[in-house]
């Protein structure tokens, strides 16, 4: 049986490491930290800026620069990894590839998204909805009235306003605790007890037909959490994904991983890969620091799923020299310069969009556009063109780059 | 229009001026403080922490030398809120001339300043990251100083005894009348309100900005030559004591424990215009460089932050315009009354932080003379408020706070362990200051995520707290955001490119926050 080696447990690793187990392949997943999808928001971003809103995100996939990684994914991969994870992941994940979401933000910001978790969708705006925004005293990264206020201000993408009104109530996680991490609070919201005290201090507050906005807390393991507590209240409900620690993203993270792992994936989590070994033009395999000497993972292919200069993939060192860092791969995007500048409101930084260049079957490529191996792979946050967070594609390039990815490397290995 | 009468107006809010406010009020004369922007938002927010031994000088600067070992003793007794005293080595690394050492010696026998030489090995055991390779140690009596807490502390013993403290207004002229001042003219930048204030004195304490404001009243050209100098703070303490090459006066020769960060310092480039500083590509490289010497592998730590002062100094034809460094670092008195024929005005330059109280000393002084009446100066006696216990700062200290009010109180800044409360108060105290007013009092987004975490908390809790509203609020995030990134562009690298892009994944990427309705103008103030 071929052997795949997938390093990184974020949104391109953990699909392309289903993908590649589903049809028979056997997959190590190498990863080191907890993966990317706790550090976002939640949800699948397909193109939510281009630069202007986006509506219909796959049509906004279609028209981008050659150098964005959706000219070599193309899109029908997007398509293909949207369907895909909507049936995975039936409960956490719905949506239309031609119609993004616009969804409140934690400060009030309109979103646009492709995919969102059903949890999150009573917040799609709409003209003359009444929300009410409702902040929880132990959880300080949820402020409601600069979220209300905002919202209240601000005119819908497609026309019309919205009522938007806070509250507070304080329901702490824990006994005697004041300040709780989103995760305290999702753990909270898993058992009913805590849901049937929560409703209690909610419900007398709310007028008739208010939406009720809150942080997306509203359970971790018990995906039925915030359906439950909708019924409670008797109102609709919807989640508003906070900063890290995401408690969306770790659903889909545990939801991933579990169906990972039913597939036969072998996850070897907390471990750093740090270098390689390649014979010919082949990668053969990858050590990770582990004990004295490391540990080695021989494989027929390799799949470079780290992230970018959030994770560690990329370094930029003191002396501005940018790397990647496990094969110290050549980097597109070096070209601009300068690479940083000193504008906060303006332009991309030029640095945050160099990367690995890839070929449409996601192979590493140097400038010439040759496989730097024939057997590297590259997806997700690592390939270069892209700065996921100012257009709101990084899960849509890590979701679509892994679809190809996989199918290419078991095309290859068949 | 508004209109004051005072006896006596100090033009600028840094340590200078504060310094000058408190010693007039303290003397019985009413007074006003009037500062265009914070306090302590200049040259005095803008250096390494240092509160000299006098060490540094004891070659080149005797005269300097006795004032700082003075001042220091001092300070630490009325100001000891605001310094911790952490003690220093001067050290002589691989290459420095091991002689210079000697001479410090003598030197500093000959000022009084305290130093002792101990062993390499005691050196490096109290310091391990330092250079294994240097050949000799001396300790001495160094400590830091947190500018805005001197400042801040100067300024409300000032206010106790019945001073008033304007900041955010701009003077915008000095009046005469038959060759002497009458009155000072300026406007408030938040409210646009004109202040008009008459006074017999007008004490000219603007530190780089000092020709500006003499060129107000009519005075001949005051030239001041503004020294550049850049700082970068290292996340962590890399070392507990000042570190200073034991060389004559150099570019990097210094690293300062300052709170829960080290600050290496500095360069000095002269510059023609103090608001306008650069912080160079090369200067950080050169930077670095010198941190390398100091703590073998000071480019693998991460750097979080740089800024870019301006040395007040006042020309002295002495020495060549280009090496600022070398001029005097004495503190200059001007008289208008022989140099322009202009009564009631004064204005001092030069000099540095450890002598501030001094140098107002030395003005008030000068004031009386002029006024030709005797009074005695106090400042070095009384400590002002918050010092009186006369225990000087530990790193410690927050966390201590934090481990008595963790029950009580959210804190709602985890790299600088800032409580609700602590920022809630503040606002009360400035309802209409920026984060960064309220930064350089509570050390708000200074740690290691640079406002990722806490400066939308900030937002929320100050809308909430009902000082503002949203489009305010909103502004003074993205004023807030802007501010800390003209310090980290320069120095981003490593670790700090990571944060920077895991914080555009919370701003951007889940907030959303540069498409929040976008404000009619943006906030400046």
């Amino acid at each position: 049986m071929s052997r795949v080696v997938v390093i990184g447990a974020g949104l391109a690793g953990l699909v392309a490491a289903n993908r590649l187990a589903e049809v028979g392949v056997q997959v190590v997943l190498l990863h080191k930290g907890l993966g990317g999808l706790q550090l976002g928001q939640g949800t699948i971003d397909v193109f939510g800026y281009a630069p202007e809103r986006v509506f219909n995100p796959i049509k906004a996939v279609g028209s981008v620069a050659t150098t964005h990684p959706y000219t070599a994914i193309g899109g029908k991969a997007v398509l293909t990894g949207l369907d895909y994870l909507k049936k995975l992941l039936p409960e956490l994940l719905l949506g239309d590839p031609e119609s993004n979401y616009q969804l409140p933000t934690a400060v009030g910001a309109i979103r646009p998204t492709c995919l969102a978790q059903p949890s999150m969708i009573a917040g799609h705006v709409t003209d003359g909805a009444k929300l009410v925004i409702v902040g929880i005293r132990g959880l300080k990264d949820f402020q409601p009235q600069l979220i209300a206020e905002n919202l209240a201000r601000t005119p819908l993408p497609d026309g019309g306003r919205l009522r938007a009104r806070h509250l507070w109530v304080d329901v702490p996680a824990r006994d005697g605790e004041i300040d709780s991490s989103g995760l305290t609070y999702a753990r909270a919201f898993d058992d009913e007890d805590f849901r049937v005290r929560f409703a209690k201090a909610v419900v007398d507050q709310l007028r008739e037909d208010e939406i009720v906005g809150l942080p997306a807390v509203l359970g971790l393991k018990d995906l039925h959490a915030w359906r439950d507590l909708a019924g409670k209240l008797a109102h609709r409900v919807f989640e508003i994904p906070l900063p890290p620690p995401s408690v969306p993203g770790l659903r889909l993270t545990e939801a991933l991983t579990a169906r990972a792992l039913a597939a036969g994936v072998r996850i070897v989590p907390g471990v750093r890969t740090v270098r390689y070994a390649s014979s010919g033009d082949r990668v053969t395999s990858v050590t990770t620091a582990a004990g004295l000497g490391g540990r080695g993972y021989a494989a027929d292919a390799f799949l470079l799923a780290t992230g970018g200069f959030e994770s560690g993939a990329l370094n930029l060192d003191s002396h501005q020299v940018v790397r990647e860092t496990l094969f110290d791969l050549p980097l597109a995007g070096l070209d601009q310069t300068p690479l940083i500048h000193g504008e906060y409101w303006g332009p991309e930084q030029p640095l945050f969009k160099v990367g690995v260049a890839v070929n449409p079957k996601m192979q590493a490529v140097d400038a010439a556009g040759i496989p730097v191996f024939a057997n590297l792979y590259a997806a997700g946050g690592i390939i270069a063109g892209a700065s996921g967070w100012t257009e709101k594609s990084g899960d849509g390039i890590a979701l679509a780059s892994a679809i190809v990815a996989a199918a290419a490397i078991s095309k290859e290995l068949a | 229009m508004r209109k004051l009468a005072v006896d006596v107006v100090v033009i600028g809010g840094g340590s200078t001026g504060a310094g000058v406010v408190r010693d007039v009020a303290m003397r019985g004369f009413s007074t006003v403080l009037v500062e265009r922007a914070d306090l302590g938002q200049g040259t005095t927010g803008r250096f390494h922490g240092l509160l000299h031994s006098g060490g540094r000088y004891v070659v080149s600067d005797p005269e300097s030398a006795r004032e700082c070992a003075s001042e220091n003793e001092i300070l630490t007794r009325i100001q000891a809120g605001a310094i911790e005293s952490t003690g220093g080595y001067f050290v002589t690394c691989p290459g420095d001339d091991p002689t210079f050492a000697d001479k410090f010696l003598a030197g500093a026998a000959n000022t009084g300043v305290w130093a002792r030489e101990v062993s390499v090995a005691e050196a490096l055991r109290n310091e391990p990251r330092l250079n294994p390779g240097i050949s000799r140690a001396i300790e001495v009596r160094d400590g830091t100083v947190d500018g805005w807490k001197l400042v801040w502390g100067a300024a409300n013993s000032a206010r106790h005894y019945g001073a008033q403290i304007l900041t955010y207004h701009r003077v915008t002229k000095i009046e005469t009348e038959a060759g002497r001042v009458t009155a000072v003219r300026c406007t408030s930048l938040r409210s646009g309100e004109e202040v008009l204030i008459e006074c017999d004195f007008v004490l000219n304490c603007a530190g780089p900005w000092a020709g500006q404001i003499a060129a107000m009243a009519g005075a001949h050209p005051v030239e001041v030559v503004p020294g550049r100098g850049i700082m970068i703070a290292m996340n962590h303490r890399l070392v507990n004591r000042v570190v200073n090459r034991c060389i004559y006066p150099a570019d990097g020769d210094i690293l300062v424990p300052a709170h829960t960060v080290s600050i290496i310092g500095t360069t000095d480039v002269k510059v023609d215009d103090p608001d306008n500083l650069a912080i160079e590509a090369h200067e950080v490289q050169q930077m670095l460089d010198a941190g390398e010497v100091l703590i073998p592998g000071f480019r693998n730590s991460r750097a979080l932050h740089a800024w870019a002062g301006a040395r007040p100094l006042i020309k002295d034809d002495r020495v060549a315009v280009s090496d600022t460094r070398h001029m005097s670092r004495g503190m200059a008195v001007i008289d208008h009354t022989t140099r322009d024929g202009l009564d009631g005005m004064l204005t001092i330059g030069g000099g540095k932080l450890t002598t501030y109280r001094l140098m107002a000393e030395h003005i008030v002084d000068a004031m009386c003379d002029k006024r030709g009446e005797h009074r005695d100066c106090r400042t070095d006696a009384e400590p002002v408020p918050g010092s009186e216990s006369g225990r000087t700062h530990l790193v410690s200290d927050r966390l201590h706070d934090r481990e008595h009010d963790r029950f009580d109180e959210q804190i709602i800044c985890e790299c600088e362990l800032m409580s609700r409360k602590m920022f809630t108060d503040a606002l009360a105290s400035q309802p209409a200051g920026s984060f960064d007013d309220l930064r350089r009092q509570l050390r708000l987004g200074m740690g290691p995520c640079q406002g990722g975490f806490c400066s939308v908390r900030a937002t929320g809790i100050a809308l909430d707290a009902g000082h503002l509203d949203s489009e305010r609020a909103n502004g003074l995030l993205r004023l807030f955001l802007k501010n800390r990134w003209i310090g980290l562009w320069p120095i981003l690298y490593g670790d700090q490119v990571r944060q920077t892009a895991l914080d555009n994944w919370i701003f951007q990427g889940t907030l959303d926050v540069e498409h929040l309705p976008q404000p009619t103008s943006e906030v400046v103030l």
